[in-house]
């Protein structure tokens, strides 16, 4: 036995332990169905009525077909959670291999994390990490207070804005122009650290 | 009373009533006033005495007088016939007063007519994320942004957001067409 800790952790989670017991009789067809419903899955699809017509073929008992699921649901989050400059095909393999699970099946694997629906799966990872919303509108308007209850001659400019956000929400809001000058100097600001972050190395980190 | 305590009250009297009326400090009453500022003063001319330097301020304050309007706006108060007129002393304080609390006063009248919560502050971290749960993050910086906004008196309220490059791009573009919008209108005016 290699004394490198397989891709999967040093324990190898319970549910790919179950999984792999289980693909032994399974029908190689069969498989690759289940595979492409739990891959549509990943990718964030609704997968209800193509697992109904899973669990309809008969083929296997509702519980062995949810242990084989979730098995496979569990290996591919962690083989996908790695970049592939850290996991290679080849140690992804034999790491299957130590399972036990066939090379038929360990080909249909590789070919999900390491062929070319790896990009999809990674953009889709990303859009549903967690995340904070963001701008996706902002409307503006510059008004000048002429003349108000309490003063005679106002005349004073300010900035009505209202920012939508991808969760929905939306928010309005007033800002002095003092105030703006200081957010417009942020904004470039942050702007000027993300470019430098860019040019340094820290962006390169490879292991 | 001697001329410099007198000076000293009525001093002590404008800054209890911007305090009161401007500066929304609930603790200040007509009564504390009185007693602090004017204890030989009885209730009524006390009264008096109150509402006509409240007169008075708010009348220099809503107009936002500059130094000279307030020289001949207090000249001709001064001039006035009968109980009313304003005495030279009175002037001074109010000259005094006036010339250090303008901006201040102004500030908090404009923020009476202001309903919408306004932006208070804001602080903000650009992070690069390494690792994730789920797949491998994108290689690229992520700017968060808290936003501090209230009404005024009232505490503040935060929203908290994320931008990538071209969203804080955007946003300072966004913020380009927004300044010269407003310097079209200080420009002209």
């Amino acid at each position: 036995m290699a004394d490198r800790t397989s891709f999967l952790g040093g324990r190898i989670p319970v549910e790919v332990e179950i999984m792999a017991k289980h693909l032994k009789d399974l029908d190689k067809d069969f498989f690759r169905k289940i595979l492409k419903v739990v891959v549509n899955a990943v990718e964030g699809k609704d997968c209800r009525d193509s697992l109904k017509s899973l669990a309809d073929n008969g083929t296997l008992s509702e519980e062995q077909l949810s242990h084989i699921i979730t098995g496979i649901h569990g290996l591919l989050k962690e083989a996908l959670r790695l970049p592939t400059s850290s996991l290679k095909q080849e140690i992804f393999k034999e790491d299957l291999r130590e399972l036990r699970i066939s090379e038929e099946f360990i080909a249909d694997f590789a070919s999900v994390v390491f062929g070319n629906r790896r990009a999809s799966l990674e953009a889709a990872a990303v859009e549903h990490g967690p995340r904070l919303p963001t701008v996706e509108d902002i409307r503006w308007r510059v008004d000048v207070a002429i003349s108000t209850s309490s003063l005679a001659r106002a005349l004073q400019p300010s900035i009505l804005m209202q920012m939508k956000l991808t969760d929905g929400s939306s928010h309005r809001f007033e800002v002095p122009v003092s105030k703006f000058q200081d957010l417009r100097y942020n904004v470039a600001l942050i702007l000027k650290e993300m470019n430098d972050l860019e040019k340094k190395s820290i962006l390169k980190i490879q292991d | 009373m001697a001329d410099i305590d007198s000076s000293k009250s009525l001093n002590g009297l404008l800054n209890g009533i911007a305090q009161k009326v401007y500066y929304n400090n609930s603790e200040i009453t007509e009564e504390l006033l009185k007693n602090e500022l004017y204890p030989d003063l009885s209730q009524e001319e006390f009264h008096v005495l109150l509402e006509k330097m409240k007169g008075l301020l708010k009348s220099i304050a809503s107009a936002d007088m500059d130094q000279v309007q307030l020289e001949a706006f207090l000249t001709a108060q001064a001039r006035k016939q009968g109980g009313g007129a304003v005495s030279a002393e009175q002037v001074a304080a109010l000259s005094k007063f006036w010339k250090s609390q303008r901006a201040r006063v102004r500030e908090s009248l404009l923020s009476q007519s202001r309903w919408e919560p306004g932006l208070r502050g804001l602080t903000w971290r650009v992070d690069l994320p390494t690792s994730a749960s789920r797949g491998q993050p994108v290689n690229a910086p992520v700017a968060v942004v808290e936003l501090e906004m209230g009404r005024s008196g009232e505490d503040s309220e935060f929203l908290c957001m994320e931008f990538d490059e071209a969203k804080v791009n955007q946003v300072l573009k966004k913020m380009a067409e927004i300044q010269e919008s407003i310097d079209r209108v200080v420009h002209q005016s």
